[in-house]
C-alpha cells in the first residue's frame, strides 16, 4: 500500500464568521487520483487552495510530503507550489502577451532554469506541437487548457491539482483532457487532487469525496478510475 | 526568460510603458536643467551682487606711528591667486581740508580715488578699476571727472555750498590750494554725499602724500561662509589651510590680497559678504528645492502609472505567484521593467534637460552654459530615483495581491 502524500487533522478554515471548511481528517495516497465533488460553496475549491499552498488554513494540521504547510513563511509557501504543485485552473490563467511555449517556460522560470526544447516537448506531449507560438487568444479553450496542463506538468510535481478544469470545455474536449491527465499520471506517477461539479469527470478518478457545507459527507471509490 | 517578459511585456502595453517613461524622463529632464544651471545662476547672482558694494577692506596694518598703503602694489592685486574673482576695487585716500564756493566755505573730506581707470598689469589683460566699477549704483547727476582738475561733490556737501556742476570749487590744505571744476553731484544714501571726491594723484599732491593711499576697497566673487569657511585659518593644519585657501571664501580672497599688498591688513566687510553669502546660499536652497520637487513630482506620476497598470496586471501576478514565484522574483520582474524603462527615460531626460539648461540660461541670464560631464551620471541617477521611489507603493500592492483572490472562479 501507497505511503500518504496528504493528511489533514482537524482542517478548518474560516472568513470571519463564515467557516468553509469544518474539521476535516483526510488522507490521500501517494499516486492516487481523487475528486472532490459538492455544491457550491460545500468548500472543495477551500480545500484544494488549502492543499496547493494557495491559501492558509485557520486551524487543524496539514502535511503534503514532507512539508508541514502551516508551518511555511509566505516564500516558503510560493517554493512548496514551485517544487510540489502543478496546478490547473478552470480559467486557464494564461499569461496573454506570452506564447504557448513562453507560458510553459514561465513556470520553468520561477522554478529553476528556462529550457525551451523541454518546454516544447511538454506542448507536443498534450498534443499541442503545432501551436508552439500561438499566443493564448489565438487557441481553443481545449488547447488553452492544454497548454495550462503542459505549464503543470514541467516541473514533475509530485501533486497536481485541478479546479474544475474541464468546467467551460465541451463533452468532448473534456474527455479529450480526462484522457490526457490520465495517459499523464500513469506516465509521470503524480498524485492528482480534481474538484468537479461533473459527476462522470469525477468517476475518471480513484476515490470520490462529497462534501457539503465545509464537512466531508460521503466518499467512495470509483471503478473506473480503479481501471 | 526574463528578458522574454520584459520585452513582451513593455510591447503588450505600450500607452502604459510610455507615460511612466515620460515621468521619469521629465523628471530627469527638470533635474538636469536646474542642476545644470545652478553654478551658472550662482555665478551670475555673485556678479550682481558684487554691483551692491565692496566686500573687502585693506587698510594699513596697525603700526607704531600708523602705517599706509602704497598706490605702486595696486596692480598687483590682479596678480594673485583669486585674481580671476577679484571683479574691481579702488584705492582712497582721506584728508580734511578746508572747501569753499563763493563766498560759502566749511571744513570737509576730500577724498582722492580712481574714477575709471585703465589698468594695465604685465601678463594680464587690461582692467577699468575704479568707483565707477565697483560702486556702479552711485547716482551721478553730470559726468565722472576725466581731468586732474575735476570733481564730485556729495549731495548734502554740493547742497550746503551751495555749488552746481559746471561750478568752481576750491580746497586749501595747510596752506596748499587746489581748484576744481564740479562735474557731477552724486547721490549715495551714505556717507560719501558729505565728501568731495577727485583723482587720486591730485588729492595726493594736495595732502603732500604722493604714492600713498588710506585705504582699498575690494570687490571679489566669493562663496557662502560654512562652518569650515569661519575657523582661524593660524589655527590649521597644511592640509586644512590648503583646502581653506583654495576655496573662495571672502576671508581667503582677503587673506590673498592681504599678502601682496604691502604693510596691508585686509577684513571681510561683514555685512555685505554675510547677505551675499545668505543670499547665495538661498538661492541654491530653492534651486535644490525646485529639483527635488520636480523629482518628488515625477516620482508621485511614476506611483500613479505603475498602480495603475499593477491593478490591470494583478491577475498576471497572482498567476506568477500560484505558479511559485517567490517576492523576491516578482520584484526582480517589476523592478527590472522598471529599471529599463528610468534608464532610458534617464538618457532622453538628460538630452531634454541639457537643451533647457542652455535654453534658459540663454534667455534668462543671457549667457552660454557647458554641461558638466558629472550632469549625465547625475541624470541617470536622478531618473533611477524616481522610478524606485515610485515604484515602492505599487511593487508593495503586488507583492500583497493573493492568488486565491484573484484568481478565483
Amino acid at each position: 500500500m501507497a505511503a500518504n502524500i496528504i493528511e489533514t487533522s482537524g482542517l478548518t478554515r474560516s472568513y470571519g464568521d463564515i467557516c468553509a471548511l469544518k474539521p476535516l481528517d483526510l488522507r490521500v495516497a501517494e499516486g492516487e487520483w481523487l475528486s472532490v465533488m459538492g455544491h457550491s460553496g460545500s468548500g472543495k475549491s477551500t480545500l484544494l487552495n488549502i492543499m496547493g499552498g494557495l491559501d492558509r488554513p485557520s486551524g487543524g494540521s496539514l502535511r503534503v510530503g514532507e512539508e508541514d504547510l502551516l508551518a511555511l513563511t509566505e516564500d516558503g509557501l510560493a517554493r512548496f507550489r514551485r517544487d510540489y504543485v502543478g496546478i490547473i485552473f478552470q480559467q486557464h490563467h494564461l499569461v496573454p502577451y506570452l506564447s504557448a511555449v513562453e507560458n510553459v517556460m514561465l513556470a520553468q522560470y520561477f522554478h529553476s532554469v528556462p529550457d525551451e526544447a523541454e518546454a516544447r516537448s511538454a506542448l507536443e506531449r498534450v498534443g499541442l506541437g503545432h501551436r508552439l507560438k500561438n499566443r493564448p487568444g489565438e487557441l481553443s479553450g481545449g488547447e488553452q487548457q492544454r497548454v495550462c496542463i503542459a505549464r503543470a506538468i514541467i516541473n514533475s510535481p509530485k501533486l497536481l491539482l485541478g479546479d474544475e478544469p474541464t468546467g467551460n470545455l465541451d463533452h468532448k474536449s473534456t474527455l479529450m483532457i480526462m484522457e490526457l491527465l490520465r495517459e499523464l499520471r500513469a506516465e509521470e506517477r503524480f498524485t492528482v487532487i480534481m474538484v468537479t461539479h461533473n459527476q462522470e469527470v469525477a468517476t475518471w478518478g480513484d476515490r470520490t469525496i462529497y462534501l457539503d457545507d465545509g464537512v466531508l459527507v460521503r466518499e467512495e471509490r470509483n471503478e473506473q478510475g480503479e481501471s | 526568460m526574463l528578458f522574454r517578459i520584459l520585452k513582451n511585456s513593455f510591447l503588450k502595453r505600450p500607452k502604459a510603458v510610455f507615460l511612466v517613461f515620460l515621468s521619469i524622463a521629465m523628471g530627469a529632464a527638470v533635474a538636469t536643467a536646474f542642476l545644470g544651471i545652478a553654478g551658472e545662476v550662482s555665478h551670475k547672482m555673485a556678479l550682481e551682487l558684487r554691483s551692491y558694494g565692496a566686500n573687502i577692506l585693506l587698510e594699513p596694518a596697525a603700526v607704531e606711528g600708523g602705517g599706509v598703503l602704497h598706490e605702486e602694489d595696486l596692480p598687483k592685486i590682479k596678480t594673485v591667486f583669486w585674481k580671476y574673482n577679484i571683479t574691481g576695487f579702488t584705492p582712497y585716500l582721506f584728508g580734511v581740508a578746508e572747501i569753499s564756493s563763493g563766498t560759502k566755505r566749511e571744513r570737509g573730506v576730500v577724498t582722492g580715488t580712481w574714477f575709471n581707470k585703465q589698468l594695465e598689469v604685465e601678463g594680464e589683460a587690461p582692467t577699468v578699476q575704479g568707483i565707477k566699477v565697483i560702486a556702479p549704483w552711485w547716482d551721478l547727476r553730470g559726468r565722472w571727472p576725466e581731468a586732474a582738475d575735476e570733481a564730485i561733490v556729495g549731495a548734502a556737501l554740493a547742497k550746503r555750498l551751495g555749488t552746481a556742476v559746471g561750478k568752481e570749487l576750491v580746497t586749501t590744505v595747510g596752506g596748499r590750494s587746489r581748484r576744481f571744476r564740479v562735474a557731477g553731484i552724486v547721490t549715495t544714501g551714505g556717507f560719501e554725499e558729505e565728501q568731495l571726491f577727485a583723482p587720486l594723484v591730485t588729492v595726493q599732491e594736495l595732502l603732500q602724500k604722493q604714492g600713498k593711499v588710506s585705504r582699498v576697497l575690494v570687490s571679489a566673487l566669493t562663496v557662502p561662509m560654512d562652518d569650515f569657511g569661519r575657523k582661524d585659518p593660524a589655527g590649521m593644519n597644511k592640509d586644512d589651510y590648503e583646502k581653506w585657501y583654495c576655496t573662495a571664501y571672502v576671508t581667503s580672497v582677503a587673506k590673498n590680497v592681504e599678502e601682496v599688498m604691502a604693510g596691508s591688513r585686509a577684513k571681510p566687510i561683514w555685512q555685505i559678504a554675510s547677505a551675499e553669502g545668505a543670499l547665495l546660499k538661498k538661492l541654491n536652497g530653492v534651486m535644490i528645492f525646485l529639483t527635488i520637487l520636480a523629482l518628488g513630482s515625477a516620482a508621485t506620476a511614476v506611483s500613479t502609472s505603475l498602480m495603475a497598470s499593477m491593478a490591470e496586471r494583478s491577475s498576471e501576478i497572482a498567476l506568477m505567484k500560484a505558479v511559485g514565484a517567490d517576492r523576491f522574483q516578482i520584484s526582480s520582474i517589476f523592478l527590472g521593467e522598471t529599471l529599463i524603462i528610468s534608464i532610458a527615460g534617464g538618457i532622453i531626460g538628460y538630452l531634454i534637460g541639457d537643451r533647457l539648461g542652455v535654453f534658459i540660461s540663454r534667455t534668462v541670464f543671457n549667457s552660454t552654459i557647458i554641461s558638466p560631464l558629472w550632469l549625465f551620471p547625475t541624470a541617470i541617477i536622478s531618473a533611477l530615483v524616481v522610478a524606485l521611489a515610485g515604484s515602492v507603493a505599487p511593487l508593495r500592492r503586488a507583492l500583497l495581491i493573493e492568488p486565491v483572490r484573484v484568481l478565483k472562479g
